[in-house]
């Protein structure tokens, strides 16, 4: 086109445009899917040769500026372009046809994408539709029974703490057993699944197996998540607001309800069946001087005192054909349920994507963020378990029975302390005062937690930069570059008044640590179709750096409260520092072939180098293949009524872990060299500086290795309204990196060494069903399910180890090959000790005895360590979830129901709360028979409980404004929700705890222990939705 | 374009070639790496001191610390009819009740805390070559000294052990896991702590000395009935004239740069690095146990009769539990703990009282030992005279003849609670009918078996069979 041509092109455009511009008019309409009548969001509505464009709302709505003569197209991924005349029409129904070309959706894949209908491996793809309407702190708590084979636990249970997510089992006794977090293509810590925000994620793949997880290598282990965050979309500017409010209340054991009244109750009871004389109102001295006091409560009702949970996102996303971008800004605040515990979360992120030039794009990502966690610091079995007669604070009545010759200036307000209760005079003018009740020196168990302070700050900055060239239609160089920055800062402050010893033990700790990692990816990517085959290569190198410098110091000395800075210490008891570095090459291929969509295969190879490792071993291959069988796309099934989906698809690879947590991170990063570190000594006063080996070098250590069986099927009947998968997975987790014990006459413990053997194996199931769906009603469900089975096969010079976890109340677990990597161990229970027997039946808990009969299992007559057996195991044979999703014109609604089973927990709380560690017998040592066969409960399966729960996990209904008000308010979408979560949460019948979630330590060789720990909550909570 | 990409690329692969081992062999900035370390006198000591790092053990909560000496007090003193728990619980109350079992913790700990210290100076002394020779003599002294030191605990409590006299793989299981017989171990410790004496130069009480060594060496020949040689040792730290007795026990315990210590563990108060529990173990709940190590009513009672004013310096009535008794000799930075003896201004968990290994006192009444020489009783004038020092202190009077078993008796209330009293019952040959007597008065029974502790369990399940457990009964 010559320049003059040119020119009266855009003089006719000018003049077009200022005539149209005469009659234009809005019109509307909705825009659905031919297949099912359902809207479809997000799809583009244009006016043909112009710039003019929108596209549809979360409910398939359009409203766009036009005249007559405009031809509007109609164009969503998946569907067939429809082009309409406008010819007068003010509104505008659309219903596009499937394309069936581009019907597959996209997957993305570590380093790639791919057309799902090509997966060969097992990857779960969650879309983020209503994620981010649950209200909790994290996004990894919304995932809870989202993805078979993925189980996701509340271990910690604080606000903002991360859960334990394990995938197809635990697989690593030193090594991580959490999956690998990829955002955009960045491998990051998991610690960043408590900054980013929700509302700004798109998709969640899950690369489950390992061949699909091989092309992480030494990341994928453990299977990888990746996350996809929101891109803008071309168009005007969108703007979205979400938030809500939740309000969160604990959920109270009530075996863990002790009151004064009860317990009175059952002591006169008592008293009176046996005739005791001599009492008044048959109770103890101490029962009614305690009852005097006039105090009962729950300590329950003190600690678990709910809190409210709100959330605020922003949300700005558009752009042009060329330059698409996305900008948000969150604020969460959620209180948690526990006295002291809070976590404030803020983040802001800003994605950018353009086309510089027709075969190059660049792209920018970043993300910074803060976040703000108060921890509980402290034990709820520690507070629980104290007296309902003790008051957090003196009050004007509880204040005239403080025992005022040892404790002079205790006054109202005060926290109560029970030696202040002690030698008391309870009768009048008894000048023999004598009823002590203390039954500790400690302070108060609120003191505890309301006198410490724990906070982390934590400063995150995720950012990236990418560059894409197209050498041809084929061929794409992919660069990136990324570096994440994180910061923590703890500080721990104990009170003069948290510690029965007072300003003793006051102390200042502060925590500082900072990784930086550095990542550079650059792979190239090559599609080709040759006739029916499709071909796609990748191959690439990544270069990672991670650099984590850490120091501590702990202050103590301090005087007051009213300074809580290492400056108001009198002297520093701890400090030391550490600065590690960790780097990482990887080189991978991969070729994914389809020939016809029918038959296909990818293969794939990965050499990782670490410098965790020496020069010999410095190096593993981690190599994948995978096969599939799209049956439905053979002729004997294309014309098939029932059958519209049958996929085959098997898959075995290998994936590789160099990150386990022995010796501390010294000998955990530089595991082949002989390490010195520096110690100290006192020498006549002064200290003095020595330098002592902490490792025995291990040149030969190697990569953990894990290989993986996947066979699955695929089907949808009925043209797809019924669908799933059904997979089998066996992993073999092999040279797993032990810290092995050796003799201690070496002048060590233990030793690195590469063996040991876990297996897990198991089924996956997902059913989706579309029950109903017509344009006034829809109904759809969706069942998951997982059965998993962890087996410790070798376990080198530690199998059959017994550990406990607390010396002092050593209860045992054992790690012995043929069985879960941790088993309970201890004697079996027989029969409870006769009341009649106990020395005192009505302590506190009530008709608990510590001690109870067990069993002689090899009948010789006494009980010893050949009668202990194998208890339970803390790992879930089953994990399921069934989720209903409705919609009646205007109101949404789903619910999940989530379950776990085949779990015991070590309740240790009821070992605590039932006060049964006291090392005397509680029983008559005269008259009770047969005490050669009775044991302290402890070490016995009393407190083995089966921790399945079935829950009530998430319920939403939302109400979606009508067009007509949404116009008036010139808004897009308005939309208002109800959601709970866990509003109904069912544990097993012998379960006496707060939460059979919850697992104080996460060690995986004495996994399972419970210590009271944070109870489960309900969460019921408002939200809206706003788009503009 | 095509062309710089795909050079672009090259050089990316040529750099991950060129430089890749480079870039994935780092070397930590935070720690050294031992084959570039020990090459000089300086390194060498920092050697040696870590050494007393290892004696001094670990003040640390965790179920594999090694706490070196700061749990000694376990396997000694409340193994003998001095102490007890407060209230019978755990794995502490074991040795009390004569009923140690192969599992118990705190054996363990101490079994792999000496051969730490072990290990630590067979490093030093493998390193010796790099020493300049005005030093290596000195060097090789004081880690062998060390060595002799943790030798002499182990055999004393455990019996036939392995010897390990240089520094082992974990290869080496026949070494771990071969028991050897105590005369070959203390045919080591003799001859390390000879050329100890010959090397030591240094004067610090909280590192190896002549005078230390000779002290343990004399304690060895004791133990070996050579009481000769014995009596030529202690005569040698009496007559060094280097050493005198404190004026009394605070300032003895309290002061700790005195004449009268020789070798003593160093501590500092607030460093958690460098600090000790065991003072606040011994009081009221102050520790991570309900209280340990607390005076018998034995104890109590020949205190009471044999102590002078040693009693009121050695024990007390628990002030919170007065029908308890509390050892008073380490109270944690010297302070008492108020009205209820639980109240301190610094932390007792991070005490800094220094643990006395050997005191002048002892040297004195080890005199009198090798004079008496095995006999049932001696008059030699050297005998009384030093004697006579540590009663006079007590302001008791010496009498003309003194028996082994008022021998015994000054020993215990002398050196009570100082983690003596088990070793001088078995050196006495007194263990198994005085303690038999103690357990059986107090509902127990003691047996010979329980003369040594039980060779940790896991060091049993490791050896697969190699290594024999002592007699358990």
């Amino acid at each position: 086109m010559n320049l003059k041509a040119k020119l009266v092109c855009m003089l006719v455009l000018f003049f077009s445009i200022s005539v149209m511009s005469q009659d234009e008019f809005v019109l509307e309409g909705v825009v659905t899917s031919q297949s099912d009548n359902q809207p479809i969001p997000g799809a583009n509505v244009v006016v043909v040769n112009t710039t003019n464009g929108t596209s549809t709302d979360f409910d398939g709505k359009f409203s766009i500026t036009v005249s007559n003569e405009d031809v509007l197209e109609f164009s969503s991924l998946g569907y067939v372009k429809q082009l309409v005349i406008v010819n007068g029409q003010t509104s505008l129904n659309v219903s596009l046809e499937v394309d069936a070309s581009q019907l597959d959706e996209v997957v993305v894949i570590g380093y790639g994408t791919q057309k799902k209908s090509h997966l060969t491996g097992s990857i779960s793809k969650v879309v983020n539709e209503k994620l981010d309407q649950i209200a909790v702190s994290r996004i990894d708590d919304a995932l809870v029974g989202q993805v078979s084979g993925v189980n996701i636990q509340a271990t910690e249970g604080e606000a903002g703490s991360a859960p334990t997510i394990t995938i197809r089992g635990f697989g690593s006794i030193n090594g991580a057993s959490g999956p690998a977090i990829v955002v955009d293509g960045v491998v990051v810590d998991s610690d960043y699944l408590g900054n980013l925000d929700m509302n700004d994620v798109q998709s969640f793949e899950i690369l489950k197996d390992a061949a699909s997880a091989a092309i992480y290598g030494a990341e994928g282990a453990n299977g990888v998540i990746m996350i996809t965050t929101k891109e803008g979309k071309e168009g005007e500017t969108r703007f979205s607001y979400n938030t809500y409010i939740g309000f969160k209340t604990a959920r109270q054991s009530d075996a863990y309800k002790f009151s004064m009244a009860d317990h009175a109750r059952n002591e006169a009871a008592w008293n009176i069946a046996n005739g005791t004389t001599g009492l008044i109102d048959n109770l103890s001295e101490d029962t009614r001087y305690k009852l005097l006091i006039g105090v009962d409560q729950d300590w329950q009702d003190i600690i678990f005192d709910g809190g409210t949970i709100t959330s605020h996102s922003i949300a700005a996303r558009g752009g042009n054909s060329k330059t698409k971008y996305s900008t948000s800004l969150k604020y969460l605040h959620d209180e948690g349920v526990l006295l002291t515990d809070d976590f404030k979360s803020y983040s802001l992120k800003l994605k950018l994507d353009t086309q510089a030039s027709k075969k190059f794009k660049v792209g920018l990502s970043i993300t910074p963020s803060y976040s703000l966690q108060k921890r509980f610091d402290g034990s709820t079995h520690d507070i629980l378990r104290q007296s309902p007669w003790l008051p957090l604070y003196h009050t004007d009545h509880t204040i005239q029975f403080v025992d005022r010759a040892n404790f002079p200036d205790v006054q109202v307000g005060d926290y109560a302390v029970q030696t202040h209760f002690n030698n008391y005079a309870l009768l009048p003018g008894d000048t023999n005062a004598d009823v002590d009740i203390s039954s500790t020196s400690n302070t108060n168990p609120g003191a505890k937690v309301l006198e410490r302070d724990r906070l982390y700050h934590k400063y995150k900055l995720l950012s990236s930069v990418y560059g894409k060239y197209d050498f041809n239609d084929n061929l794409t160089l992919t660069s990136r570059f990324s570096a994440s920055i994180q910061k923590t800062n703890q500080s721990r402050w104990q009170g003069l008044l948290a510690h029965k010893d007072a300003a003793s033990r006051a102390f200042l700790r502060l925590e500082n640590q900072t990784r930086t990692k550095l990542i550079n990816d650059n792979y190239l990517t090559y599609n080709k179709e040759f006739g029916k085959n499709e071909v796609t290569a990748t191959a690439g190198i990544t270069l990672q750096s991670l650099n984590t410098k850490f120091d501590r110091q702990t202050g103590i000395g301090y005087t007051s409260d009213a300074i809580q800075d290492l400056s108001a210490a009198t002297s520093i008891s701890t400090w030391d520092s550490y600065k590690v570095e960790r780097n990482k090459i990887g080189m991978f291929a991969r070729v994914n072939f389809a020939h016809d969509d029918k038959y296909l295969a990818t293969v794939s190879l990965r050499r990782d180098g670490s410098s965790v490792f020496g020069s010999k071993t410095k190096y593993g291959y981690f190599p994948a293949a995978s096969i599939g069988w799209n049956i439905h796309k053979e002729d004997f099934l294309s014309n098939s009524d029932v059958i519209s989906k049958l996929k085959f698809r098997a898959s075995y690879g290998f994936t590789g872990a160099d990150i386990f947590n022995t010796s501390g991170p010294l000998v955990d990063n530089y595991a082949y060299l002989a390490l010195l570190n520096q110690v100290t000594a006192t020498v006549d006063g002064t200290t003095a500086t020595g330098f002592a080996a902490i490792n025995i070098a291990n040149p030969d250590l190697q990569w953990e290795r894990s290989g993986e069986f996947n066979p699955a099927i695929e089907f949808g009947l009925f043209n797809n309204k019924i669908s799933g998968s059904i997979d089998y997975y066996k992993r073999t987790s092999d040279k797993l990196l032990l810290d092995n014990p050796i003799s201690s006459t070496t002048g060590f413990t233990s030793a690195l060494v590469n063996r040991g053997e876990v297996v897990n194996s198991g089924w996956e199931f997902e059913l989706r069903t579309k029950n109903v769906s017509n344009e006034n009603f829809s109904w759809s469900s969706t069942f998951i399910g997982s059965l998993n089975e962890n087996e410790l096969t070798s376990f080198a010079d530690s199998n059959g180890q017994i550990q406990s976890v607390d010396s002092k109340r050593a209860s045992e677990w054992i790690n012995l090959e043929g069985n879960p990597i941790s088993s309970f161990y201890g004697w079996v229970v027989d029969r409870d000790i006769p009341l009649e027997n106990l020395n005192d039946p009505f302590r506190l808990a009530g008709l608990e005895a510590q001690d109870v009969y067990v069993k002689d299992l090899n009948g010789d007559g006494l009980i010893d360590d050949e009668d202990k057996t194998i208890l339970g195991d803390p790992y879930p044979e089953f994990v399921w979830s069934v989720t209903n999703q409705f919609k009646l014109g205007n109101i949404d609604a789903s619910f999940m129901f989530q379950g776990s089973h085949g779990a015991e927990v070590r309740n240790m709380g009821d070992q605590y709360l039932f006060n049964q560690f006291n090392s005397g017998a509680d029983f008559n040592t005269t008259s009770t028979p047969d005490q050669q066969f009775i044991k302290a409960k402890i070490f016995t399966d009393d407190i083995i409980q089966d921790a399945s729960y079935v829950a009530l996990r998430n319920v939403n209904i939302g109400y979606t404004f009508s067009d007509d008000l949404i116009s008036k308010l010139n808004v897009s979408k308005l939309r208002i929700y109800f959601s709970g979560q866990n509003l109904m949460y069912l544990t097993a019948d012998n379960y006496t705890g707060l939460n059979p979630e919850s697992i104080n330590n996460t060690s995986p060789t004495t996994y399972g222990y419970q210590r009271a720990g944070s109870p489960v909550f309900s969460t019921v909570s408002f939200g809206l939705n706003l788009d503009f | 374009m095509k062309k710089i990409n795909i050079l672009i690329l090259g050089f990316m692969t040529l750099f991950v070639m060129s430089c890749g081992d480079e870039f994935l062999s780092p070397l930590p900035e935070s720690s050294i790496v031992t084959d570039t370390y020990f090459s000089t006198d300086a390194e060498l000591e920092a050697g040696i001191i870590a050494i007393y790092d290892a004696i001094q053990g670990q003040n640390s909560t965790s179920t594999t610390a090694s706490r070196g000496v700061i749990n000694e007090y376990y396997v000694t003193e409340m193994r003998s009819d001095n102490t007890q728990t407060k209230s019978s619980e755990g794995e502490a109350a074991e040795f009390e009740s004569y009923t140690i079992t192969a599992n118990n913790g705190i054996i363990a700990d101490y079994y792999r805390s000496f051969y730490k210290v072990i290990f630590r100076a067979n490093t030093v002394l493998e390193s010796l070559d790099v020493a300049t020779d005005a030093n290596r003599t000195a060097y090789e002294a004081e880690a062998k000294f060390t060595r002799a030191y943790a030798y002499f605990n182990l055999v004393r409590l455990y019996g036939d052990i392995p010897l390990v006299s240089s520094t082992i793989s974990p290869a080496d299981t026949d070494i771990q896991y071969t028991r050897v017989a105590t005369t070959q171990v203390y045919d080591l410790i003799v001859s390390d702590l000879e050329t100890a004496i010959a090397g030591l130069t240094l004067t610090n009480r909280n590192r190896g000395s002549k005078a230390a060594a000779q002290g343990l060496l004399a304690k060895v020949h004791l133990t070996l009935g050579n009481y000769t040689q014995a009596q030529v040792l202690c005569e040698s730290i009496i007559s060094s004239g280097n050493f005198d007795l404190a004026a009394d026990f605070t300032e003895l315990f309290y002061t700790e740069a005195n004449a009268e210590t020789i070798f003593s563990i160093g501590y500092t108060t607030g460093l958690t690095a460098d600090s000790q529990f065991f003072s606040a173990e011994w009081m009221n709940a102050v520790g991570r146990t309900s209280g340990v190590n607390y005076v018998t009513q034995d104890a109590v009672d020949v205190l009471e009769a044999l102590g002078g004013s040693r009693v009121v310096e050695s024990y007390r009535i628990d002030p919170f539990q007065t029908q308890f008794f509390q050892v008073i000799k380490y109270l944690p930075n010297g302070e008492d703990g108020g009205a209820n003896g639980k109240t301190f201004v610094q932390d007792a968990a991070l005490s800094g009282n220094d643990w006395i290994v050997l005191r002048f006192a002892d040297v004195l009444l080890m005199h009198v030992e090798a004079i008496m020489g095995g006999s049932g009783s001696t008059s030699n004038s050297n005998a009384i005279a030093s004697f006579k020092r540590v009663r006079d202190r007590a302001g008791l009077p010496t009498p003309a003849v003194i028996t082994s078993q008022e021998l015994l008796d000054e020993r215990r209330v002398e050196l009570a609670f100082e983690n003596q009293r088990f070793f001088d019952l078995v050196r006495f040959g007194q263990a198994q009918s005085v303690l038999s007597t103690f357990a059986s008065a107090n509902g127990l029974s003691f047996s010979s078996s329980d003369l040594l502790l039980p060779i940790p369990q896991y060091e049993i399940n490791l050896s697969n069979g190699l290594l024999t457990q002592n007699p358990i009964n």
